[in-house]
Parts: C-alpha cells; sequence; structure tokens
C-alpha cells in the first residue's frame, strides 16, 4: 500500500473536518471550529421535497459552501474539480495520489463499506480524504471513522460517480497554495456577519429562524404523514440524529459554532465574543433537550397530540431564543 | 386542613425536585457526562471541559447505545409486513427496497435516471412485471445488490441463524448472474 503521510483525526462534521485536515497537512494551524465558523457554518431550513422520503431539516448550510467560503474569507487557493468521464475522474486522483498528495471527494455515503450498515443512507454530499492505494483499495482518511480505512476500489468509483440530486460527478479538490498572513479579524467578523444574516433576514419562509418557526408548526402534522406508530416514532426519533449523530458535534452544530466563538474571542480579543459563545452553549443545551425529548418519546410510542404540543412548543422557543441571539451577534460585527 | 396544606406543599416540593433533578441531567454538557462509551458508532462532540473552555471530545452516539434495539425491532417488523405485501402482489420489490433503504420518490427517480411518474409505476406489480432486465439491473445498481435479488430473497431459518450465515453476495463478472454463499459460523 502506498500511503501518504497524513494525520487522521475523527473531526464534528466531514466537509469542514476534511477542509480542516488539507490545510494542517498544508501547514497552516487551524482548528476545525474555527473552519466551520469563518465559513458561516451554522444555519437551519425545513424542506418538505420528494427527494426526502419525510420532511425533514438541516442544522447547517449548503454543502460545498464551507470550501467557497474558505477560499473567499482565508485566501486559501483549491484546486477543485468535477468530472463528465468516469475515466478522466479516475485518472486524475490516481496521478494526484501517485504525486503525494492528499485529495478530498465528494462521494456517496452509502458505498462507504466499513461505516456500520445501519448508519449508511444515500446522501451524495459525504466529503472524505484519499490518502493511498494499492491494487484493490484506496486508503480513505474519514472524518466520521476512528482510524485510516481501506475501501474496495469499485466502490470508492461507485460513490463517486453515482446519479441523483446533487451527484458528485468525481468532484475533487486540495489547497495549492496557503497565504502566509491572514487578517483573520476580517475572515471572523465577516463568517459571523454572514451567518447572522442567513439566520434572521433571508426573505424565504423555510430558512433560519423563519424555518425553525415552520419546523414547529409542522411537526404536530407529522402523524398525518406516516405510515404507521412505528414509522412516526423512527421519524421524530431521527430528530436526535439530525441533531446529534450526524456528524454535527452535537446539538445541531450548535456547541461547534459555541467553541468558534470563543476560539475567535480569544483570537481577536472580543470581550463581546466570549459572552456571545456562553449564550450559544445554552441554546446548544436546549437543543439537546429537544433531541433527547424526542428520542424519548418515540421510544416509548408516547405520541398523542399534547405530547407532540409539547415538542412543538419547545422548537417554538428555540426560534425565539436564536433570533435574540443572532440579531444581537449581527449588530456587533457590523 | 393543616394536614393537608403540608401535604400539598410536599408534593409541590417534591415536583419542583424532581423538575430540578431533570435539569441537572439534561443541561449540562460538560466533558464527564458527554462521554459515552460504545464502541459500534464513534463520535466527535463539542462539549465545555473542566476549565470552562470548549473543545472536542472523541464519544458515541448516545441514540446507538440506547435505542438501536429496538431501530432494529422496527426494521424487522417492517421487512415482515412489506414481505407479506409482497406476497400477496400488493406492491413490487422496488417499493420494499425504496422503504427498507428510506429513498425519497424523487431521490430513487433520479438516481435511476427515470422521471419520477414512471418509478411511481414501477411501484406496483403491474408495471414492475413488464420491466426489463436492464432496467431492473439499473435499480439493482441503486440498491446495490444483484440483479436476482429484485426476484429472491434468500432467508435462514431464526433457529439456524446461530449456525449457518449469507457470507457473500454478489454479481460475478456478468451482472446478469450472482453468486451467493452460505457457511456454517
Amino acid at each position: 500500500m502506498k500511503e501518504i503521510d497524513f494525520e487522521h483525526k475523527m473531526a464534528a462534521h466531514c466537509e469542514s473536518g476534511t477542509v480542516t485536515a488539507l490545510l494542517n497537512h498544508g501547514g497552516l494551524e487551524i482548528t476545525e471550529p474555527m473552519i466551520f465558523g469563518i465559513a458561516s457554518g451554522i444555519f437551519f431550513g425545513y424542506f418538505e421535497s420528494s427527494v426526502f422520503s419525510f420532511p425533514m431539516f438541516i442544522v447547517r448550510n449548503k454543502p460545498g459552501s464551507i470550501r467557497k467560503n474558505i477560499i473567499k474569507r482565508l485566501g486559501v487557493n483549491f484546486y477543485t474539480r468535477s468530472f463528465r468521464s468516469q475515466e478522466k475522474g479516475i485518472e486524475e486522483l490516481d496521478s494526484l495520489l501517485a504525486e503525494g498528495r492528499p485529495v478530498a471527494t465528494q462521494v456517496d455515503f452509502y458505498y462507504m463499506e466499513y461505516m456500520p450498515e445501519y448508519l449508511r443512507t444515500h446522501m451524495n454530499v459525504h466529503f472524505i480524504n484519499v490518502i493511498g492505494k494499492n491494487e484493490k483499495s484506496y486508503l480513505i482518511s474519514d472524518s466520521y471513522y476512528k482510524e485510516k480505512a481501506e475501501l474496495r476500489t469499485e466502490l470508492l468509483h461507485k460513490a463517486r460517480f453515482v446519479g441523483g440530486n446533487m451527484a458528485p460527478k468525481g468532484f475533487l479538490f486540495y489547497p495549492v497554495s496557503i497565504p502566509e498572513n491572514i487578517d483573520f479579524e476580517k475572515a471572523i467578523r465577516k463568517g459571523i456577519k454572514k451567518a447572522a444574516h442567513d439566520m434572521i433576514k433571508l426573505p424565504v419562509p423555510f430558512v433560519g429562524v423563519k424555518g425553525i418557526r415552520k419546523f414547529a408548526k409542522k411537526v404536530t402534522g407529522w402523524p398525518d404523514l406516516a405510515r404507521d406508530i412505528d414509522h412516526l416514532s423512527h421519524e421524530i426519533m431521527k430528530i436526535n440524529v439530525f441533531l446529534e449523530d450526524q456528524g454535527t458535534g452535537g446539538a445541531g452544530f450548535r456547541f461547534l459554532y459555541a467553541t468558534f466563538l470563543q476560539q475567535a474571542a480569544q483570537k481577536i480579543n472580543d470581550a463581546q465574543l466570549e459572552g456571545m459563545s456562553k449564550r450559544m452553549m445554552a441554546i446548544g443545551d436546549d437543543w439537546r433537550n429537544i433531541s433527547y425529548f424526542a428520542a424519548r418519546i418515540g421510544k416509548n410510542r408516547d405520541l398523542g397530540e399534547s405530547r407532540l404540543d409539547e415538542l412543538s412548543q419547545m422548537i417554538y422557543m428555540m426560534a425565539d431564543k436564536e433570533q435574540e441571539f443572532f440579531t444581537e451577534l449581527y449588530k456587533m460585527v457590523k | 386542613m393543616r394536614k393537608i396544606i403540608i401535604r400539598i406543599k410536599i408534593k409541590h416540593f417534591i415536583s419542583q425536585f424532581l423538575i430540578f433533578l431533570g435539569t441537572i441531567i439534561y443541561t449540562v454538557m460538560k466533558e464527564k457526562e458527554a462521554q459515552i462509551n460504545h464502541d459500534v458508532h464513534p463520535l466527535v462532540l463539542y462539549v465545555e471541559k473542566e476549565d470552562g473552555t470548549y473543545g472536542r471530545l472523541e464519544t458515541a452516539s448516545f441514540l446507538s447505545k440506547n435505542y438501536l434495539d429496538d431501530y432494529f425491532d422496527k426494521v424487522r417488523k417492517w421487512d415482515a409486513e412489506l414481505k407479506e405485501k409482497l406476497d400477496k402482489g400488493e406492491i413490487s420489490p422496488v417499493y420494499y427496497y425504496m422503504i427498507m433503504l428510506e429513498m425519497g420518490e424523487g431521490d430513487l427517480a433520479s438516481r435511476v435516471g427515470i422521471s419520477k411518474w414512471k418509478l411511481r409505476r414501477h411501484l406496483k406489480m403491474k408495471a414492475f412485471e413488464k420491466m426489463n432486465l436492464r432496467m431492473l439491473r439499473r435499480y439493482a445498481d441503486v440498491f446495490d445488490i444483484p440483479v436476482s435479488n429484485l426476484l429472491h430473497f434468500t432467508v435462514i431459518k431464526e433457529k439456524d441463524q446461530h449456525k449457518l450465515k449469507i457470507t457473500y453476495q454478489k454479481a460475478t463478472s456478468n451482472p446478469y448472474i450472482s453468486v451467493s454463499k452460505i457457511e456454517t459460523v
């Protein structure tokens, strides 16, 4: 196995983890929360679409935008490319690995064979670092897995070139140049401003705090959409999965964002941000209560109207709290 | 009268105490409380460290540790229900796999490369039985199963599950011919 010397580290989230690992490998010392915060990763959106088997919500910004925002705000230069032809995509990845360069690529999570089977779902926006190759398999550094993992060659090819919504098209990227002097203060303020703006100011009824309110309103109607009580219980328990287990660092990225605010406050010596970080942690705790509550009522099949009302009220409260929080944060960096 | 008031006060106290306990259990995201020992589903969480700073902690999924059996029970139940419907011809195997893999109709249709309208027809036996092999293979590729599995289930009886296991089930280099291996554990 030809293996590139690459430090593998688990991370809270796949995209910010991949970008962080690549930048660390390139010599820039930066933590995952900083990458996540500067790239305005925090978000909320509630979606009902036939793409998903059930209404779902997201707690982060659009896949790919963490990389894009980092390029814009830190001035790091990334080489990016997607492919129409599968042969070319495979060829390019192999030649980059032969050069000794770790490469991040976008894949369908379903084919990541090293993960436990029950976790694997079709999700086209998973990011991994490829760090080595032999005849039969690739060596993968996946933020969600404890160690470096081997993945069979044909599975990686399948995962990179599946069809469907947001198809990966073999998309790959790696940092080409990292500037020496980075103006972190500007980057941090821009990152916060954009995140706060998207949370409170976007005139779309299903994103930001409006999205949280929509989620609170619609969750009471979920029983009509479910096949039976077990299905409903499964979907309610998935609230916990989306908030805690799907690579969020806990409480739907809120803990990760609080960590960012704290580290940013230290970096640019801003006591106000330190205070906001504590408040964000408290908001995260409330989200965590919601996810535990959802898991519990789901397990007990305690899904009567009043219970769902209770859940809905808890979520409404989060909308108010986050509106207040992000309005203040927006004023602070404006 | 006084006794009743005292009783009410005690009740009130107890309920307040329980609520207080609840807040302790649920609102602390400190390092110690967040640590879960479970090796199947590792996770990184961000928590408050003992010195008050926030940082990463390698732990495991709370849900996977505590509620995984419940999830597998549900999956087994759905599997049985859907297979019964398949038996009666009410649904097609495409519907079975779509539900079991929790895919949306729009997502599945675009992965297979057909319209949603066409996919909806394939969910019923009437259109499924007119499907050609090539289309069957496109579905099998998305579900990541051998083509034959869309027409066939290999089941090991529960009483034999401790000694027999399906160890291998893959297409050969001809994608329409697949091989299953059943071995003793």
